[in-house]
This record gives C-alpha cells, sequence and structure tokens, in this order.
C-alpha cells in the first residue's frame, strides 16, 4: 500500500483514542456491558462491547430480547495478524486473532451497537447466531468463505460467494492478492501528469483500478 | 391475482380431468440471467406444481472482492471502487465512506459542501427510485411507464453530470468536502471553482418537472387494475420479520417501520429540512412500490429546500495532499435508496485502511428471498423479487 509520495507525508496528528464522554450511546453500551460481563467503548460516535465467545449467542439474544436491538445490520471479521501478505503491517505488534462483529441496531433513535468477540487464531470457531437473527443466515455464510470461522449450528454453511470447492479464504492477511503479485502497483502509470502540468496536477491515483 | 389450490381443484374439476393428476417435485432454475434481475442472479426453487418452496437465491457472479481490494488502497482511491457497488445510484455509495473517514480524522466539513452532497444524495435516490419505477411495472408486463420514469431520471443525471462529470460514477467526493473544480469534461483547469453557473436555476426546474411526472407516474400506475391485482397482498413481509432479516430502506419502511437514517443520523445535514418518511401500512408488494413513489416526492422537497438555503463558502476543508488517517474504528451508515449502507473502517495510521467492512443494503434485503417465496405461485416470484428492488453489484460487492 504504498503510493510513492512526491513529498513528505504530513505529520498525522497523534491522537489517543479516549472513550467519549456520556451520550445515550454510551450509557447503552455501557449498561449492555455491565449485564454480560463484557467492556464497552465508544470512539467516533460508534460503540462497542467486547463479549466472552461463549456468551455471544446469550449476548446477542438480550440484545434482541432486552435492549430493543431488533434490526440485525451485519456481521464480519477483522483478522488480526502480524505477518501480511497484502496492504500494509500493523505498526505494532497484536496478539494474533480473528475478531468477529456483530451490528444490530434499534429502530426508534438509531442507536448501533457493535458485538466484538475473539476467535482462536489457527481454529476459529463460535456458535451460530441465525437462531437469533435469520438475517445472520447470509453474514456467517461470508464470514465462513472468507475467513475460514467456523459456525457451529448453521442450518447451511455452504460457499455463498466463491465456487464450491475453492481453496483458501479470501479475506485472510495470509492470503495474496493476485494482481499485485503480477503488478505491484498498476495505477503508476496514471499518476504521470501531462506534459508542462506535472506539477499543477493533484495526483491522480484515485482513477486507478486494479 | 393469487390463486389459491381450491381455485386450481375447481378448475381442473370443471376441465373434467378424468384421470389421477400427480404432481412430482422438480426443481426450477431461474437464470442466472433474467430481464428482472439487475445484474445475475440465479434462483433455484423446488415446485411442486405451481408451488414452490425451499427457494435458494445463488450469488456471487458479480463478486469483485472490493473489501480485499480496499486493503491494498489509500482512502482516496477507495471511492472510486465504491461507486460500483450500486451503480444505480453511485453517488450515494460514497458519501458514507468519506464521512466515515473524515470522522476518522475529525475534519470540519465546509457547510457548502455539505449541501452540494446531501442535493446529489438525493438526485442519486430520485434517480434510483425512478428506475425502479420503470422497471417493476416492466415485469409485470406493463410497458409504458418505463418511458415515463426513464425520460425523467435523465433530467436528473444530466444534473449530476454537469456538477460531476458522471451519471454513474461520479467520483465526486473527496476528503474534506467535494472535488473543487467542478465541472464537465474539463480537461483544462477551471477558473471557476464552483457549480456550474446554472445549476441551482436548473435542479429547481428540473425538481418541478420531477414533481409532476410522479403524478403522473402515479395516475398511470396506481389506477392500473392488473398491476393493483398483482402487487396488493403479495410478499407480505411482517415488519418483526423485516428488522430480523436485517431489511431497511423503503423495504423495512413499506412493513410499517418508522425509521429513517437521515431522521436520526447526522452524516449530512438533512436536520435542516423539513420532509416527511412515508411508512406503508401491509408491507406487500405494492406498498413497497408506492412508497418509494412518495419518496421521490419528498426528495424533490429536500432538493428544493436545499437550492434555495445553500450557503456559500469553500468547498474543500484544508487537508494535507498525502494524508494518514489516525488510528481508530468507525462505522457511518447512511440512509441510501436501497436501504442502509454503511462501512466499518479499521485504521492502523497508515495511508490505507486495515480493513474495510462494506454493508451494502441489498445483500440483507435479498437474504429474506427464501422465506419470502416459500409456498408462493410461480409467477408471483417475480412480482416478489422485483419488488425488493435489489441491485446485483450492491448484493455481491
Amino acid at each position: 500500500m504504498t503510493t510513492s509520495p512526491s513529498e513528505a507525508p504530513a505529520e498525522a496528528p497523534a491522537e489517543e483514542d479516549t472513550t467519549e464522554a456520556a451520550s445515550p450511546l454510551a450509557d447503552l453500551a455501557n449498561e449492555i456491558a455491565g449485564s454480560i460481563a463484557g467492556t464497552a467503548e465508544v470512539n467516533f460516535e460508534t460503540a462497542k462491547v467486547r463479549v466472552d465467545p461463549d456468551r455471544w449467542v446469550e449476548a446477542l439474544t438480550a440484545a434482541r430480547d432486552e435492549h430493543g436491538l431488533l434490526f440485525f445490520s451485519w456481521l464480519s471479521a477483522v483478522d488480526w495478524r502480524n505477518e501480511v501478505a497484502v496492504g500494509d503491517k500493523l505498526t505494532s505488534e497484536v496478539e494474533e486473532r480473528y475478531e468477529l462483529l456483530a451490528a444490530v441496531s434499534d429502530l426508534t433513535e438509531g442507536r448501533l451497537v457493535i458485538y466484538s468477540t475473539n476467535l482462536d487464531r489457527d481454529k476459529p470457531t463460535i456458535a451460530s447466531l441465525t437462531a437469533v437473527y435469520p438475517g445472520a443466515n447470509w453474514h456467517e455464510r461470508e464470514a465462513a468463505e472468507m475467513f475460514g470461522i467456523d459456525f457451529l449450528g448453521h442450518p447451511q454453511l455452504e460457499k455463498l460467494y466463491l465456487p464450491e470447492g475453492f481453496l483458501g479464504n479470501p479475506l485472510r492477511k495470509s492470503f495474496p492478492l493476485l494482481s499485485r503479485e503480477v503488478k505491484p502497483w498498476p495505477g503508476m502509470v496514471d499518476v504521470e501528469g501531462m506534459p508542462g502540468q506535472a506539477d499543477e496536477e493533484e495526483p491522480a491515483a484515485e482513477d486507478a483500478e486494479a | 391475482m393469487t390463486v389459491t389450490d381450491q381455485d386450481l381443484v375447481r378448475h381442473l374439476s370443471e376441465a373434467a380431468v378424468s384421470i389421477e393428476l400427480q404432481t412430482p417435485e422438480m426443481t426450477l432454475n431461474i437464470g442466472p440471467q433474467h430481464p428482472s434481475t439487475h445484474g445475475v442472479l440465479r434462483l433455484v426453487a423446488q415446485v411442486d406444481g405451481e408451488r414452490t418452496h425451499n427457494v435458494q437465491p445463488v450469488i456471487g457472479y458479480m463478486h469483485r472482492g472490493y473489501e480485499k481490494l480496499a486493503e491494498v488502497r489509500n482512502y482516496a482511491q477507495i471511492t472510486t471502487l465504491i461507486n460500483r457497488i450500486d451503480w444505480v445510484s453511485g453517488y450515494a455509495n460514497e458519501v458514507p465512506f468519506i464521512v466515515a473517514t473524515e470522522k476518522l480524522m475529525q475534519l470540519e466539513v465546509p457547510e457548502r459542501a455539505q449541501y452540494i452532497r446531501l442535493i446529489l444524495t438525493e438526485m442519486a435516490r430520485i434517480s434510483s427510485h425512478l428506475v425502479f419505477m420503470a422497471s417493476y411495472p416492466l415485469e409485470l408486463g406493463a410497458a409504458t411507464p418505463l418511458f415515463f420514469a426513464l425520460r425523467d431520471r435523465e433530467r436528473v443525471l444530466d444534473l449530476l453530470e454537469s456538477v460531476t462529470g458522471g451519471r454513474f460514477h461520479p467520483n465526486f467526493n473527496r476528503i474534506g468536502g467535494v472535488k473543487p473544480n467542478a465541472g464537465a469534461g474539463s480537461t483544462q483547469r477551471k477558473v471557476s471553482q464552483d457549480l456550474p453557473k446554472t445549476f441551482l436555476g436548473e435542479t429547481k426546474a428540473a425538481m418541478d418537472k420531477v414533481l409532476e411526472s410522479a403524478d403522473e407516474i402515479e395516475d398511470l400506475v396506481a389506477g392500473n387494475e392488473i398491476i393493483l391485482a398483482r402487487t396488493k397482498g403479495i410478499g407480505v413481509i411482517p415488519s418483526d420479520v423485516a428488522a430480523s432479516f436485517g431489511l431497511s430502506g423503503p423495504n423495512l419502511r413499506a412493513s410499517g417501520v418508522n425509521f429513517d437514517l437521515r431522521k436520526v443520523s447526522d452524516y449530512l445535514p438533512y436536520s435542516k429540512f423539513e420532509f416527511n418518511v412515508p411508512v406503508g401500512e401491509n408491507g406487500d408488494c405494492w406498498d413497497r412500490w408506492y412508497l418509494r413513489l412518495l419518496e421521490i416526492r419528498e426528495s424533490a422537497r429536500i432538493i428544493q429546500q436545499a437550492v434555495d438555503s445553500i450557503p456559500s463558502g469553500p468547498l474543500q476543508a484544508k487537508v494535507p495532499k498525502i494524508f494518514k488517517v489516525p488510528k481508530g474504528e468507525v462505522y457511518v451508515r447512511a440512509e441510501n435508496p436501497k436501504g442502509e449502507m454503511g462501512y466499518y473502517i479499521v485504521s492502523d495510521g497508515g495511508l490505507g485502511p486495515y480493513r474495510v467492512k462494506i454493508r451494502s443494503a441489498s445483500f440483507s434485503n435479498i437474504s429474506i428471498l427464501p422465506w419470502l417465496l416459500e409456498g408462493a405461485i410461480i409467477p408471483d416470484i417475480i412480482a416478489v423479487m422485483g419488488s425488493l428492488d435489489f441491485v446485483l453489484g450492491d448484493v455481491d460487492r
């Protein structure tokens, strides 16, 4: 993920995330975390509640029945790795794991809470949410093929996007992006400006398609 | 018209069929290419006579792996990709991503830029809904509304093009504002750094036309007995089922849920304008069509108010040429024409994101199909499927 900038990168403001002051969303997140022995944080108006993987289904059932989070928005994962085959490496070492995320929301004030749990880096397994939110069905199928997560009790854990028999899990950080192996940065040709305009124009790198 | 089993039995007995009917179950394959799918979708249904059960959508024909591609791009480059998720409303796709990035960078976006975003987003909604106004009756056999709706969509797309240079893929948002040298087809740097001079006036006039033709389309379709018979009471989705499947946008509101992200969230300054959120009663195919017609009117009203009150000022916040986005995780969602579209961005402080999760509306919207088509009759498959207004690019990403 390098675009060889023509000038020195501007200093990004060094900023530490601090949990934002009390708001209705933070109150809800703290209440949920308290009832399920998890931890809550609200950053950039995004509420996240970390729960234990053993209490995943219990936590989401309570979200639906007790906290009024009736709307199932999405489910996905993040592959936290120190060695990556694509993109930039993380700047600091992390504990390698899959972070499973499920976002649910109410249908009145628009408060959305993202539930998060950590799965084993070598054998990620978790109970399925399909009995709680039927909408989780396809999202879990996607996470299963893209990250190799096993959802126990899922009624139909078949491939969703990928053809049957596809090997590998494309959204894992260890899965290489072939187009980038062949040609490291295909957009490079587009960056060259017209003669005489090179200094005036902004880099047009955003027009690059892989 | 709903055909009940009794109707079928009566029909057959009247026809004096004396042989004993055998109806072994068979597999019916629809697609991957079918006129009623905007993109490439396949349905595999088990049919017993006229009744279907276990309908399985087969998706993935258009999967382009944008989440993976986003990991090897910087933030500004990703807008080019996400334009192509829901190509019927390409502009609207960009907004939540850009807003999410700005949130991470804690940028203040100039008010004029926000108003321009809002106007263009509502134009994208009108053009997306007009495609639905056109295509849904067509799927049910009525070709005429197509010409009315697409004529008006062209007016809106012309305006979009005059500002952004693109009809389908504007790629017009920049982090911190909108593209400063607005204007179509220019290879030279424009002297004017703002909207085309005639844009605001033309927009107002075009919205009057859109409101007029919304009435025309309503006259044309809402009084058509065949369309009413084929859509009323068909494909009913109760509100709790809709929510648990993650249906959003017009599909959710048609089921009677009064929930619109434009009212409850501040990704664009919608709170400054007066508009209603139409809500359906029955959650059937007809409600889903009619509600979108009402939304066209509301969007036109929003645009007219925004044109009247648009402040002057810069189009861009001060942003370094090469920027890094601070560490953090953010989720921003927006009320897009098809429903909730959101981006969950994990930034590690670099030039590009560590992970982007794209929440697209159509993906969740059509995941209800197996539930919805259980026990439906074959002609209703098209009526029900079409009423969900999905785009396969938005399903497959």
